[in-house]
């Protein structure tokens, strides 16, 4: 059940982004909508039920994207693990905080992807628009981001709920 | 018979008096009176014939030309919608014809592909398009819009195809400038925009001119249009001089390319 919502949630996530985002020019800066989702792994989720998943994810978006193979990958496994770091030492379930999670994961992503580029073309240019994408997706991330975890809690928990109860009901007509 | 005849007489009288009073009209007074006690009653029953007239129009009936409202509405909605549908068609006709006569012009046998997609990272430019393996798509094939050089092929599955285009930093595309004659190689900006390497500062190129494939890289075929060189900057020191190439194509807007499916082949092996 639970891998049956990850694999539909991002199913969902990834055709947006790659079809009907770009059609949107209001969202001509908008972040990589799986990044909350990651979060939400990392921040909710255990990590043996996750890590695979993640690790899947990256490689079907490796496949999609233009990008160095493997660089999705990398940045969503490290998402992941600084995010469970972070719960460990900090303790950020707080809501305000996780405001603040999002952006840094976005911030994170950018941060890979840059890296990314210059390695495989030592010689590229980064003018200033490309700090005005970064800006605005961390201000998208930072206002939307948040929703988006609440979202992706939420469903689950009575996603799950539902489940546990069908399963109860069915063991007791068995008995 | 004094009955009969007293009725007779009534009778032509009656008939007498009746046309002389037609011939001109005359009420004595008496319908003065008349109007006067009866009109105030017939005004006050046509007041509540018409209020009730009105409440029956205005309110009962009402039910009945609120679905009438409602299905005009829905009618509306059906033609509003059908009116965007033919827009759109007709936009499509547009570009397709555009296509068409671009795909008359060409010597090489081309495939026309839908974009489905694009990139899900605003740091790489690709696209996926329609076609695939089992249309005869190979890896490396040029992709051509009328504006000119949309991409390479650069990921095939069965029905569909990753493109690169000219624009990711990871693209280069050997080109001349058309009217000079000049060489560069052009590769792709974070920007939107392209760079031309390798243009020698003793080249007299301007803001303006049109940059065409070389047709060296092996890729692309000769002549096909690159971009318009935006920007020129020298510098005190170096052989070569930095030149921004904006493509003719907006990428943004980019909804069906055409796949050159036989581009030029250089056996740089032989020629050796």
């Amino acid at each position: 059940m639970t891998y049956c919502f990850y694999i539909c949630v991002c199913l969902c996530l990834v055709i947006f982004q790659t079809t009907i985002i770009p059609h949107i020019s209001l969202f001509n800066n908008f972040y990589d909508l799986l990044v909350p989702f990651i979060i939400y792994l990392g921040l909710f989720r255990p990590a043996r039920e996750s890590i695979l998943f993640i690790l899947v994810l990256g490689f079907l978006m490796d496949n999609l994207s233009g990008a160095p193979f493997g660089l999705y990958v990398t940045t969503y496994f490290w998402l992941f693990i600084i995010a469970k770091l972070v719960i460990r030492y900090l303790h950020v379930r707080n809501n305000i905080l996780l405001l603040f999670i999002i952006a840094a994961g976005v911030l994170m992503e950018n941060i890979i992807f840059i890296a990314g580029v210059s390695m495989s073309n030592p010689d590229s240019q980064f003018p200033a628009i490309t700090i005005r994408t970064v800006i605005f997706q961390i201000l998208w991330a930072g206002c939307t981001g948040f929703f988006f975890l609440i979202f992706f809690n939420h469903v689950h928990k009575k996603l799950e709920k539902w489940f546990n109860e069908l399963i109860a009901e069915k063991a007791n007509i068995m008995k | 018979m004094v009955m009969i005849v007293c009725a007779v007489v009534l009778i032509v009288v009656n008939i007498i008096i009746l046309s002389v009073n037609s011939s001109r009209y005359s009420s004595y007074g008496s319908g003065r009176i008349a109007i006067f006690f009866i009109a105030p009653f017939q005004e006050t029953v046509a007041q509540s014939v018409q209020f009730l007239k009105n409440i029956w129009g205005h309110y009962f009936f009402l039910v009945s030309v609120a679905k009438e409202n409602d299905n005009l509405k829905k009618a509306i909605n059906h033609a509003i919608d059908k009116n965007n549908k033919y827009r759109e068609i007709e936009i499509s006709n547009f570009r397709l014809r555009n296509l068409l006569n671009f795909r008359k012009t060409m010597t090489n046998r081309v495939l026309v592909a839908k974009v489905i997609g694009q990139d899900p990272s605003p740091w790489f430019k690709t696209i996926i398009i329609d076609k695939g393996k089992s249309d005869g798509i190979e890896k490396g094939l040029p992709v051509v819009v009328p504006e000119g050089i949309a991409g390479q092929v650069i990921d095939i599955s069965y029905n569909y195809s990753k493109v690169l285009l000219i624009i990711d930093q990871n693209s280069a595309v050997d080109v001349l400038v058309q009217r000079t004659r000049d060489r560069g190689l052009v590769k792709g900006q974070s920007d939107g925009r392209c760079l031309a390497n390798y243009v020698l500062r003793k080249h007299d190129i301007k803001v303006g001119d049109t940059v065409i494939s070389s047709g060296l890289d092996g890729v692309f075929p000769k002549g096909l249009r690159v971009g318009y060189i935006s920007e020129i900057v020298k510098r005190n020191s170096g052989i070569f001089q930095e030149v921004t190439v904006t493509p003719y194509i907006d990428f943004e807007k980019l909804e069906e390319v055409l796949v050159i499916l036989d581009p030029p082949k250089h056996d740089f092996v032989s020629e050796q």
